[in-house]
């Protein structure tokens, strides 16, 4: 607005340079509607770039806090799947616990051997006495306490997993090439 | 365009004399009203912006600001190979506010249902374990002590698990608060010397308390502004104070290899009906403690489960006893050591000795006198013999090499409370103590310094410190608090062989040979069967039986100790034989140890 005002004075300034060709004449109609259409033109160019302003802020403000809720829900979300991290490997650390080992390993029929017992490759001599195992180990029943494992199946115990959507149809036993025996242990 | 302005000027100048008058007076009122308006504005603003200021800063920082803890990690405690002892997770309280415990509506399949207090208090029962009578229990506990209670807890440290599960449930009086706990992921393995916190996260005993100062960790404080809906608004989160994580202790422990012997001790422990009992595995060359075991063993996650508090502890570190006769390996060492005597050199060795100095010292069974080497004494743990031998060196040179083998002294571990033992000075030691302590009675010594004891004579008579914590490894990466693993010796080369040569002989010739005999390695290992203390000044008829040896005897690797109290069922050194024999088979199994083949000495015991 304050724009307009100084284009009227400033207009008025100039008159001095060309009032004296002008005297005598009455030409009227002319020049006010030159000055007013720029008035309008020059006003609505200020409120328009004004509202742009205006517009362009909520619109940042807008994306801003359209940020504000994204990162809010994706903190949110990553501090979920960091909880559920946790406690997975939680899980893990605690299966993988010496009595977890070893009531698993026995429940698959394994027994301990603490019997050392080398075959040097260098000569094939054998070190140490070779003993079947002896299970030397107090059986089952763990003797160093893990409330952790209150309450968990030994993985053995515990119903096979079936493959889920595809269902894997092996029926027949593996092809063996004719003339390859089983091998005996014993 | 001057001459329409100026007619223009004429015409106002003409038809103002009336209007200016009225026009002044609207002026003169604009403007008084105007600073009336300015003042009012003024005098608010100063209120606000100056009188106000704080109060009202504080306010809306108050309204929109949240404080939340930034929770800093204790340490972890891990064993040689990283394996987590000790470790930090997050575990969360259920909270609520009682006075907002009312009726609430949900919609379940688009339709509204009001959900009762009962059965919201059913619900949230169902999550965490408890009943949904309990919980409405704690609501009206909660609003008779305060009728505007506005906070109680549901539950304390649940798992995320049973947090969802609440959380699912929507009800708006619940609420849940982070509160960080100690986990122990292998249970009572090295529980004893682990320790444990409190509730409220205080350290309690064993590593825990004594290795504080490296695992704990300060926690901050963050404030931020959120708005109406509870959106953090961007960029006005303020960190008050950065929480600084804990560092890690490395612990020298092999968990694995401490499952087993706690294993196996507990095993032979129930057998024997043991009151309690101690193992220890070192390394030799370094002086590392590879497991210590202690029965009855404490689950760091469930102390309460351990009824006995002395239980709790690790009594490797905290208990001394009286060793018995694996000391005699000490007395022998000294006199070797001393030059007193040679391998070669013979005593007689009566059933019952009287020394000039009026001591009365007998040996266990009844026997005619013997013609003994130092090699036959140890053989037979015979104390008359041993007796002979170590009258030969003055009491102030046997104690000063006690004490240059580290008893009397706490070992350097570290360990909280750990126990020096007792060994009183010359000058306080009677007649019957002078002879006493050659045999391992009159003075007592932990199940570590005994295995320290033989250390020095595996490791070529070079004591090392006795290390159980590798240092504690700081958040940038660093070690700090590294101990010092300088050895000491104390035995000349030739005096600790000599030694090692007679405690292979005990191994080979020993009543319990059949029980501890590993096939095809050299062992070197001596039996202790002392009497215990009844608590009043005199012994008790229990019996503290052990075993302590190194293996390979031939080029020592780990020292095996061995200690079990008052086994009634079985109150000799067979009750800890098979225990040394499986400890010391699975060690040299699990850390390859190959048997050399080389032949084990054979040196005469009479002459």
């Amino acid at each position: 607005m304050s724009d307009n005002l100084a284009r009227v004075s400033f207009s008025s300034e100039r008159e001095p340079y060309e009032a004296p060709a002008r005297r005598g004449f009455r030409l009227v109609s002319a020049a006010p509607n030159r000055r007013t259409r720029p008035r309008i033109f020059y006003a609505l160019t200020a409120v328009a770039g004004m509202a742009a302003i205006i517009v362009a802020q909520l619109l940042l403000s807008v994306g801003i806090s359209q940020g504000a809720y994204e990162i809010s829900s994706l903190q949110s979300s990553q501090s979920e799947l960091g909880r559920t991290a946790a406690s997975v490997s939680e899980d893990l650390v605690r299966v993988s616990s010496p009595q977890s080992l070893a009531a698993n390993a026995e429940g698959l029929g394994m027994v301990s051997n603490s019997n050392p017992v080398y075959l040097r490759l260098s000569d094939g001599a054998v070190l140490g006495a070779p003993a079947s195992a002896s299970g030397s180990q107090a059986g089952a029943a763990s003797l160093v306490p893990n409330s952790l494992l209150a309450g968990s199946t030994p993985l053995s115990a515990l119903p096979k997993a079936t493959g889920t959507g595809e269902t894997l149809a092996i029926t027949s036993a593996p092809v063996v090439p004719a003339g390859l025996a089983a091998p005996t242990t014993r | 365009m001057s001459v329409r302005n100026s007619s223009a000027r004429q015409t106002g100048a003409r038809t103002n004399p009336t209007n200016s008058r009225s026009s002044r007076r609207r002026t003169f009122f604009t403007i008084v009203v105007l600073f009336a308006v300015i003042g009012v504005f003024l005098v608010r603003l100063v209120d606000i912006q100056v009188v106000q200021a704080d109060s009202l800063t504080a306010d809306s920082v108050g309204n929109r600001s949240v404080g939340q803890v930034v929770y800093g990690s204790r340490g972890e405690i891990v064993d040689a190979n990283g394996v987590v002892l000790a470790g930090t997770v997050m575990r969360y309280n259920i909270t609520m506010s009682p006075v907002n415990a009312t009726p609430f509506k949900r919609t379940v399949d688009g339709k509204k249902v009001v959900i009762s207090v009962a059965e919201a208090a059913a619900e949230i029962g169902a999550a965490t374990g408890q009943t949904g009578d309990a919980i409405l229990l704690t609501i009206g506990a909660a609003l008779e002590a305060n009728a505007k209670a506005n906070f109680a807890y549901i539950a304390q440290k649940v798992d995320v698990d049973v947090l969802r599960a609440v959380q699912e449930l929507h009800i708006p009086w619940t609420y849940s608060e982070n509160s960080p706990s100690r986990v122990y992921p292998n249970g009572a393995v090295a529980g004893n010397m682990l320790g444990y916190l409190s509730g409220e996260g205080v350290p309690q005993a064993g590593l825990e308390s004594g290795q504080n100062a490296c695992l704990a960790s300060t926690n901050g404080s963050e404030t931020y502004e959120k708005g109406a809906d509870g959106v953090r608004i961007p960029g006005s989160s303020v960190t008050s104070t950065e929480a600084v994580d804990g560092g890690d202790v490395i612990t020298t422990i092999d968990s694995d290899l401490n499952w087993f012997v706690q294993q196996t001790l507990a095993a032979r422990a129930q057998e024997t009906g043991a009151a309690w009992a101690t193992a220890v595995v070192q390394d030799v060359k370094t002086g590392k403690l590879l497991a210590v075991a202690d029965y009855p063993s404490v689950d760091p996650n469930n102390v309460g489960g351990t009824k006995n508090p002395e239980d709790r502890g690790s009594r490797a570190f905290t208990q001394s006893f009286e060793p018995g006769s694996t000391f005699k390996a000490l007395t022998m060492a000294s006199v070797l050591d001393a030059g007193a005597a040679t391998l070669e050199t013979g005593i007689v060795a009566p059933y019952r000795y009287l020394p000039a100095n009026g001591a009365n010292i007998n040996d266990s069974h009844a026997h005619p006198d013997q013609r003994m080497t130092l090699a036959g004494v140890l053989i037979d743990s015979s104390n008359t013999g041993m007796s002979k031998f170590g009258e030969k060196l003055t009491d102030q040179q046997r104690y000063d090499h006690m004490k240059a083998f580290g008893v009397g002294t706490p070992t350097e571990t570290g360990f909280p409370r750990e126990d020096g033992g007792i060994l009183h000075p010359v000058d306080e030691w009677d007649n019957q103590t002078s002879y006493a302590t050659m045999f391992g009675q009159g003075l007592t010594t932990t199940a570590l310094q005994v295995a320290s004891i033989y250390q020095t004579i595996a490791n070529d008579g070079v004591r090392m410190p006795v290390q159980l914590v590798e240092g504690c490894r700081q958040t940038d990466g660093t070690m700090a608090n590294v101990p010092d693993q300088v050895g000491t010796r104390v035995l000349s080369e030739k005096a600790a062989h000599d030694t090692s040569d007679v405690l292979e002989m005990v191994y080979q010739k020993s009543w319990v040979q059949s029980k501890w005999n590993i096939p095809g390695y050299r062992v070197a290992a001596k039996t202790g069967t002392a009497q215990m203390p009844d608590g009043q000044g005199g012994y008790s008829n229990g019996y503290l039986v052990s075993v302590s040896g190194y293996a390979p005897a031939d080029d020592p690797q780990y020292v095996v100790s061995v200690s079990i109290a008052d086994p009634v069922k079985l109150n000799t050194s067979a009750a800890p034989a098979p225990v040394f024999q499986e400890i010391m088979s699975q060690v040299l199994k699990k850390y390859r140890a190959v048997p050399s083949g080389a032949t084990a000495p054979d040196l005469p015991s009479t002459w």
